[in-house]
């Protein structure tokens, strides 16, 4: 024997898969695809989830720290030390500084160590140059060079609250994987020994006391406990302890978003496996539809109706197998990009690439079974038939006729000849659909989002000094060319005090991220204008009321209108009552009260710790100019600016943050969109090939070939216009959902809901392209078969 | 042999349905070859389709050969038919995608009588048997219809079945292959299978050793003919 000896059933399969070519190309694309995804999402999560542990945990993240006014030194750590649960106790201090970059100044976090070789918290790693620095060198975390525009050997040039601003050396550069990326905050990260502090003008004395616990798995309230008990205990030593911050523990400043990112990325990428499913269960089904028949007859011969099954299911589990080998090393490389990416996002360096086991047997085991699974009810029913059934029936008969009323236009009784069949289509066209309408609205919401952030704000830059200023400098500013207004605001970083008891706030070692502050714009400020929640906005003659924005009310839920709330400024409790809640995106918490009762409680001489500018500037280019001429003004009544930033930043770090989950929000509407062509095109060429016996009858009673095709094609735009209306009914709770997931991620509030026409539109034209690209060509083709070829085919 | 004892059909749809087969009781030897005729509609299909196990009796009783069809399960019926049932079909209905050849191994494997390379030394003799062995690496539809009928009676024989049903077999033959076709069928009763036929055409009828005539669902006479199983005689008497 030359061949190989196949039993004759499996050769009959084989045959089968041969006449289907092209349809089975489509399924195994479909599967593909949607195994991809799976794959790279998957892929990418198990990457970033052990790198995690490398990188960030690396760092030995200190679970507390204690702000002590009046210095850590030898007694203060010993007392530490000797607290039960402690491990490591180190000071550190965090300094918000400038950093002279051409013409400006731009932010730079002084991060303060008393010994580089010792780190025990917080570490960071050098990457290059000099470890430890030389005195009176700063190292400089690598994300930051392009901000200070400044790199190995360099020198920049600091300013701090109380020094002149001296020129350091940059001796070395290192990766804070507890950082998020310079680039994306818009800061410079410097890394310094206490003994330069003098250098700077500033005392060399650390405030802060970080602390890691034995228990590396303790969670927020043994933290806090224990926190709470070193203050105690130092505050018995005489020691005050002016706040306790906890960040979350364990978790990457991004960390949740990133998860968030990857949850709805893998959602997305097992509805589309889902419906690449769909896809082959359609597919098989006409192809069963066709052997019914073949099917009867092999009964006859003694086939069981699960030896039968198990053929078609055989040939559905091939197929997912080839797509799964297919897809395996494609849904590697794209781990590879994904977690690249979001590794960027997060700071860290992947140190290891692999990708582990279990991805790939999820993805072996998802590309078989989903479309088993689905498939499972077609080959049910075709192998379930009698033998009489079977036998007798023919071709593209219907499955039921007798409910189709001859009322009913023609290509709408067409599609209706098969429910099963037009339902699963119907269904993979408007789940495509409507995940493709999602993503995006859910873009358009995003967008209309950060469009607030400058509806709500009508200043574009502000100011921050270290300490209140006068009124007066706002008088001074006013007067500059270029400026349409200027109000001078109170600010003071705060936390929701606890009477008798140390603030603890959840803010990370950067300051910025999870903080809170309170606000006091002067009475009836035109600079803001947010949405009202809740209850009001501050009035002139309150004395007492405060208005959270939503990010700080959803600090402290359950909290209503007209409770009591305590808030600790400058380390002082004060009480307040809650007036309002309004809406403020792209800002960390912040609570406002009026500038005079803020005044009097702060007990500052001058009310003006903030400046917000509103300036003529349409430019970029003529804003950085007004902040100079701003800068100089400051300079010369002697006001020290800590900060000062136009707007625009604000929007550019945000779209930044997650602009990576836009981009692969559209990366699964392509997908998504893919399949489902796919699935319209296989159903299509395989209603055309089924009837084509019945068009050659219908040329037979004088049809032309152009009226055989325009039936086919209204038929196939009917299918694709019923599902357009289904996508669009099933979008709507869809970008609900997502909306709140996304916008809890990235606001802390539900993202705008929008559907948006464009998308709508682009589907239906899309819909509309592959109706006539997949319907056409095989309509033509039947239609110009003459009339004998096309009653021999069946 | 084949014992049918009242034996009822009746198809659903309608009013009430429609009742094919009223009553009928019968018993058939093994062995001979029975031609079942009558007037279209008359059930001649029911019944043959209730033998075979192809359809399910609404009451009543089918044995062949002792076993009672009319209580298999189905994949107990399925397999009971593969291997003693043999059903030859009035459009031949051979696989299109498959050989000849192999059309005549499925059965073997459906039943896993015999392992794939004795299955296709079987298959080869047994169209050699039928006298189409030069058609067996072909497509059936590069056949003649007779020369398709007899492949399909040689897939029919695949798995030795002791019976062999046949609805209207020469249905679509011109009459000298439809002859060829029932002698071949009329071998085969005398080599001591059963062989039940339906036709429609008297001429063939005749080549059988019995006659069961049906009329509205029920057994309207039955008459057996001069031809004798064992007779050397194969010429059938034109009476
Ligand atoms: N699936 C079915 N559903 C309803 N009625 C049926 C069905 N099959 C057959 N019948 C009816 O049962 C009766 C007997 O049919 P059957 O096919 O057995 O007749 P027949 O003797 O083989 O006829 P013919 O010589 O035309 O083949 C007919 O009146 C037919 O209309
Ligand atoms: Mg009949």
């Amino acid at each position: 024997m030359r061949r190989l000896p196949i039993p004759p059933r499996w050769k009959k399969l084989l045959q089968d898969l041969r006449a289907e070519k092209s349809r089975l190309i489509l399924m195994l694309a479909a599967i593909a695809v949607s195994l991809l995804a799976v794959g790279a999402v998957m892929g990418a999560f198990a990457v970033l989830s052990r790198e995690i542990g490398v990188n960030y945990l690396g760092t030995r993240p200190a679970s507390a720290t204690l702000e002590i006014p009046a210095g850590v030194d030898g007694r203060v750590l010993e007392v530490a030390r000797s607290q039960p649960g402690i491990a490591v106790a180190e000071g550190r201090d965090v300094l918000q500084a400038r950093a002279r970059v051409g013409e400006d100044w731009r932010p730079l976090l002084l991060f303060v160590v008393e010994d580089f070789r010792a780190l025990q918290v917080n570490t960071f790693t050098p990457t290059a140059g000099a470890w430890p620095p030389p005195p009176g060198g700063m190292l400089v975390e690598r994300t930051a060079v392009p901000v200070l525009a400044a790199g190995l050997g360099g020198r920049v040039r600091v300013r701090t609250a109380h020094g002149p601003g001296v020129e350091l050396p940059v001796s070395g550069l290192v990766h804070d994987p507890g950082l998020a990326p310079a680039t994306q905050e818009r800061s410079g990260y410097g890394y310094i020994a206490r003994e330069t502090l003098p250098l700077l003008g500033e005392p060399a004395v650390l405030h802060e006391l970080r602390i890691t616990l034995a228990d590396a798995q303790a969670g927020l309230p043994a933290i806090e406990a224990c926190a709470a008990g070193l203050a105690k205990a130092l505050e018995a030593e005489g020691r005050e302890v002016h706040e306790i911050r906890v960040p979350p523990p364990r978790q990457h400043p991004h960390q949740r978003q990133m998860q968030t990112i990857l949850f709805m990325m893998l959602a997305f990428s097992f509805m589309a496996l889902g419906l690449s499913g769909v896809l082959v269960a359609t597919s098989l089904s006409a192809m069963l539809a066709r052997q019914v028949r073949e099917i009867g007859v092999m009964k006859t011969l003694g086939a069981t109706a699960s030896q039968l099954a198990g053929m078609y299911a055989a040939l559905v589990a091939a197929l997912g197998a080839v797509a799964v080998v297919a897809a395996l090393p494609a849904g590697y490389g794209g781990a590879q990009v994904l977690a690249g990416a979001i590794a960027d996002l997060l700071n860290f360096t992947l140190t290891a690439r692999g990708v582990p086991w279990w991805v790939y047997a999820v993805q072996a085991a998802a590309g078989i079974l989903v479309p088993l699974a689905v498939a499972a009810l077609p080959i049910r029913q075709a192998t379930r038939l009698s033998v009489r059934q079977a036998i007798e029936r023919h071709g593209a008969s219907a499955d039921a006729l007798g409910a189709l009323s001859p009322r009913l236009p023609w290509p709408l009784r067409n599609a209706l000849r098969r429910p099963a069949r037009l339902a699963l289509t119907v269904v993979l066209l408007a789940g495509g659909g409507a995940m493709f309408m999602t993503a995006l609205n859910v873009s358009a919401g995003w967008e209309r989002n950060v469009a607030k952030v400058y509806e709500t704000r009508h200043y574009d830059i502000e100011v921050r000094f270290h300490e209140a200023q006068p009124e007066t400098v706002a008088e001074a500013i006013q007067g500059l060319p270029g400026v349409r207004a200027v109000e001078a605001w109170g600010y003071s970083p705060s936390a929701f005090s606890r009477p008798g008891q140390v603030d603890v706030v959840r803010t990370y070692p950067d300051r910025g991220h999870a903080s809170f502050s309170v606000m006091a714009p002067p009475p009836g400020t035109q600079l803001i204008r947010f949405p009202v929640l809740a209850g009001r906005w501050l009035r002139e003659d309150d004395r007492d009321a405060v208005v959270l924005n939503h990010t700080a009310a959803a600090a402290r839920p359950g909290l209503r209108i007209g409770d009591p709330l305590n808030l600790s400024l400058g380390g002082k409790a004060t009480t307040w009552r809650l007036a309002g809640i309004v809406e403020e995106i792209g800002s960390p918490g912040a609570a406002y009260v009026t500038d005079h009762a803020f005044a009097r409680l702060a007990g500052t001489r001058g009310r003006a710790r903030l400046l917000r500018i509103a300036t003529e500037a349409t430019t970029p280019e003529v804003r950085q100019h007004r902040i100079r001429a701003i800068e100089r003004k400051l300079a010369e009544v002697g006001a020290g600016v800590e900060t000062a930033w136009p707007l625009a930043e604000l929007r550019t770090a945000m779209a930044d943050h997650i602009s990576i989950l836009i981009r692969s929000l559209a990366a699964m509407a392509v997908v998504i969109a893919t399949v489902g062509a796919l699935g319209l095109s296989s159903t299509m060429g395989t209603s055309v090939l089924e009837r084509t016996r019945e068009f050659a009858v219908m040329k037979t009673l004088g049809a032309t070939p152009a009226r055989v095709t325009r039936q086919v094609v209204q038929e196939a735009l009917f299918m694709g216009a019923l599902s357009w209306v289904a996508a669009l009914l099933l979008s709507v709770p869809l970008t609900a959902w997502l909306d709140a997931l996304i916008g809890r991620l990235g606001f802390v509030a539900p993202l705008p809901f929008i559907l948006s026409a464009g998308p709508m539109a682009l589907w239906l034209g899309i819909l509309g392209l592959v109706t006539l690209a997949a319907t056409l060509l095989p309509a033509r083709r039947a239609a110009s078969l003459s009339v004998a070829e096309a009653l021999v085919r069946l | 042999m084949i014992q049918l004892s009242h034996l009822q059909k009746v198809y659903s749809g309608g009013q009430g349905g429609f009742r094919a087969l009223a009553d009928v009781d019968l018993t058939l030897p093994a062995g001979e070859f029975v031609a079942i005729v009558g007037k279209s509609g008359s059930g001649k299909s029911t019944l043959l389709n209730l033998v075979a196990g192809i359809d399910r009796p609404t009451s009543g009783t089918v044995h062949v050969a002792g076993t009672p069809v009319h209580a298999l399960g189905e994949s107990a019926l399925a397999a009971w038919r593969g291997r003693h049932v043999g059903v030859v079909f009035q459009s031949f209905q051979l696989l299109p995608t498959l050989t000849v050849l192999e059309n005549v191994m499925l059965p073997m494997d459906f039943c896993a009588t015999l392992p794939v390379a004795r299955a296709r030394v079987r298959a080869m003799e047994l169209l050699e048997e039928v006298g189409v062995a030069d058609q067996a690496p072909k497509l059936p539809s590069s056949l003649s219809g007779g020369q398709q009928q007899r492949a399909a009676i040689a897939r029919a024989l695949a798995n030795d079945p002791a019976l062999l049903v046949a609805d209207e077999p020469t249905g679509n033959l011109d009459s000298q292959t439809a002859e060829t076709v029932v002698r071949l069928l009329a071998d085969l009763a005398r080599q001591g299978k059963t062989v039940l036929m339906v036709t429609h055409e008297k001429d063939l009828s005749a080549w059988a050793d019995r006659i069961v005539t049906l009329a509205d669902g029920r057994v309207a006479g039955q008459r057996q003919t001069k031809n004798q199983p064992a007779g050397a005689a194969a010429e059938p008497s034109h009476a």
